[in-house]
């Protein structure tokens, strides 16, 4: 039965959510994955065309409000705002420092 | 009073009569949690000063013959996905191994606000993936039953410090079973309500369809207790929904119990469920009848597709919650020459092969070209299972199943077949793709309800209990 995912396969996504795996990890996880996607081929035996995909939930409505400023709606309150800046990785003045992007 | 007696009902009785005080009470739990704990290793850390001084609180407040919740100085577990102010919140991966807390989770702010005590924070699966708390990044955490075997998971850590008495009562959380199968293999009670009935503002997500904060305690009623605490609506999850749960929670009839009509899916109880679980059923089944509960054989046909649906979707909701942790905003800045290089890095060494696999199978079933044939197939067929709950829900007013095919396992015995350990969950993902609330009570049975229904298998739960075990 052919695979539908191989090495190269999973290169392709390990690089897409950035994560560098080891020579050991490739050879796990492509076992793994190949045994668990035939695993799943077992869906195609239903028919599901006329079906609605459901997304979650148990009571499906929009939560819609107002665009202003709510202050009330504000789960914290400034010190909570300060420990959260102080829980970054790194800060300057009260500024949040992330690496440069460009 | 002796810890193994203590529930959330008799502390709360021992309390008010002044028969021991709140702070007694957590010095006693702490001295047996350095005894016992090293065996079992069901806690990742503790905030003893914080607890002594909630405990002090509800002293004072008894003391001056004030009037306190039933909650007021409970010592509890909390799973370390859920935040606590000020507190470790791990999740047991390394890439959160430095991170505080610095807010309350709704659950915590609405249990402090009942003067509850938080003993210390429990081990789990890294993220809540696992079924057997083997993927912790920290600990093992041993069945305090039997050491060979796992607690389950992936709450593992807050089932075995109820079921060691090293706390009166936990909160875990399930997204595919994470609180119900623990509480199976270690003999406590353990509830995930309807999808929407609790908060998850300030709880780690991992799938978000799915995830539902909820209670591991010892008895049925505690559990019910403790859910009237934790759930309503919350401006900060929109995904929560008011509803009124009255007095039926805790103090329900025998003649409301007497009207219910139990199903029993026969998906359930067939092939790959181990003889001595079925055995039990029917004992539990045996023991129901003679409170003249009435009972119907029923037919969940899509059950046999829940796994694969379930593994598709989790892995989907996955691979976007987790790409938050990326270096930028939690773990290590360790050395790097750009951006790519600083993300390559953190995720790659932050974490562990559980949750890689499952961010790499996410990414898979939603990239182009598979999109359609996985996650849009699966989402189709989380449909048809949750119809099949809508059509027997015409008949019957809850189902009674297995939790686990299988007693516990070993420590290893699955670790190296995911498949093998996707399996595990087979029973209890059901409720989850569906949203529907559900129990597990000893000594190994699940009580499926309809939506915002908690009221009817907490009463029958409660009831079964009263038989005596």
């Amino acid at each position: 039965m052919p695979q539908i995912i191989d090495k190269a396969s999973l290169g392709h996504l390990a690089k897409l959510a950035r994560l560098k795996l080891t020579a050991k990890e490739n050879q796990i996880f492509l076992k793994d994955l190949q045994k668990i996607l035939n695993y799943f081929n077992q869906l195609q035996a239903i028919s599901t065309d006329e079906i609605e995909p459901m997304t979650g939930g148990t009571v499906q409505k929009n939560i819609l409000r107002e665009d202003e400023v709510n202050i009330e709606r504000k789960p914290h309150s400034v010190n909570d705002v300060g420990r959260i800046v102080e829980a970054f990785p790194e800060t300057d003045k009260g500024y949040l420092k992330v690496p440069k992007v460009l | 009073m002796h810890l193994h007696e203590l529930t959330i009902r008799k502390f709360h009785h021992g309390l008010v009569n002044k028969e021991f005080t709140a702070l007694e009470m957590v010095e006693q739990l702490y001295q047996h949690i350095e005894r016992r704990d090293q065996e079992i290793g069901a806690y990742l850390s503790f905030d003893k000063e914080a607890a002594y001084l909630q405990a002090e609180k509800t002293d004072l407040a008894v003391a001056g013959d004030q009037k306190v919740s039933d909650l007021a100085g409970v010592p509890l577990a909390i799973k370390d996905n859920i935040l606590v102010a000020g507190e470790p919140a791990t999740a047991a991966s390394k890439i959160l191994e430095n991170y505080r807390a610095v807010y309350d989770a709704t659950v915590v702010k609405k249990l402090r606000q009942a003067g509850a005590v938080f003993l210390g924070k429990t081990n789990l699966d890294e993220f809540a993936m696992g079924s057997s708390t083997e993927n912790s990044a920290f600990k093992l955490t041993r069945n305090p039953h039997n050491p060979k075997l796992v607690p389950g998971g992936s709450s593992g850590g807050s089932a075995a410090a109820v079921a060691a008495h090293l706390a009166v009562a936990a909160l875990g959380s399930d997204t595919g079973g994470s609180i119900r199968q623990p509480a199976d293999f270690c003999q406590v009670v353990g509830l995930k309500p309807t999808y929407g009935a609790v908060s998850r503002y300030g709880l780690i997500a991992m799938a978000s369809s799915l995830d539902q904060i909820g209670p591991i305690t010892k008895t049925v009623e505690d559990a019910a207790l403790l859910f009237k605490t934790i759930s309503g609506y919350d401006l900060h999850d929109s995904t929560s929904v008011e509803t009124v749960y009255g007095d039926e929670l805790l103090d329900p009839k025998l003649e409301q119990v007497r009207k219910l009509v139990i199903g029993l899916p026969k998906e359930y109880l067939g092939q790959g469920i181990d003889k001595l679980i079925s055995q039990r059923i029917s004992e539990v089944v045996k023991k129901l009848k003679t409170l003249k509960i009435k009972f119907k054989e029923v037919s969940l046909p899509h059950t046999k597709y829940a796994v694969a649906c379930y593994y598709i979707i989790l892995p989907a909701e996955v691979s976007a919650n987790l790409a938050r942790y990326e270096g930028v905003r939690y773990g290590s800045r360790s050395t790097f020459n750009d951006l790519r290089e600083l993300y390559f890095r953190n995720r790659s060494l932050g974490l562990g092969p559980e949750v890689k696999r499952r961010i790499i199978l996410g990414t898979f079933v939603l990239s182009s070209g598979y999109y359609d044939a996985y996650y849009n197939k699966a989402q189709r067929v989380r449909r048809l299972i949750k119809e099949d709950f809508d059509n027997v829900f015409k008949s019957v007013d809850l189902l009674l199943t297995p939790v686990s095919p299988t007693p516990p396992f070993r420590f290893g015995e699955r670790l190296a077949d995911p498949l093998k350990m996707y399996l595990s969950d087979v029973l209890t993902i059901p409720a989850n793709l569906t949203g529907l609330p559900a129990l597990t009570v000893p000594p190994g049975f699940q009580l499926i309800g309809k939506p915002w229904r908690e009221a009817d298998i907490l009463a029958v739960g409660q009831y079964y209990e009263r038989l005596g075990r």
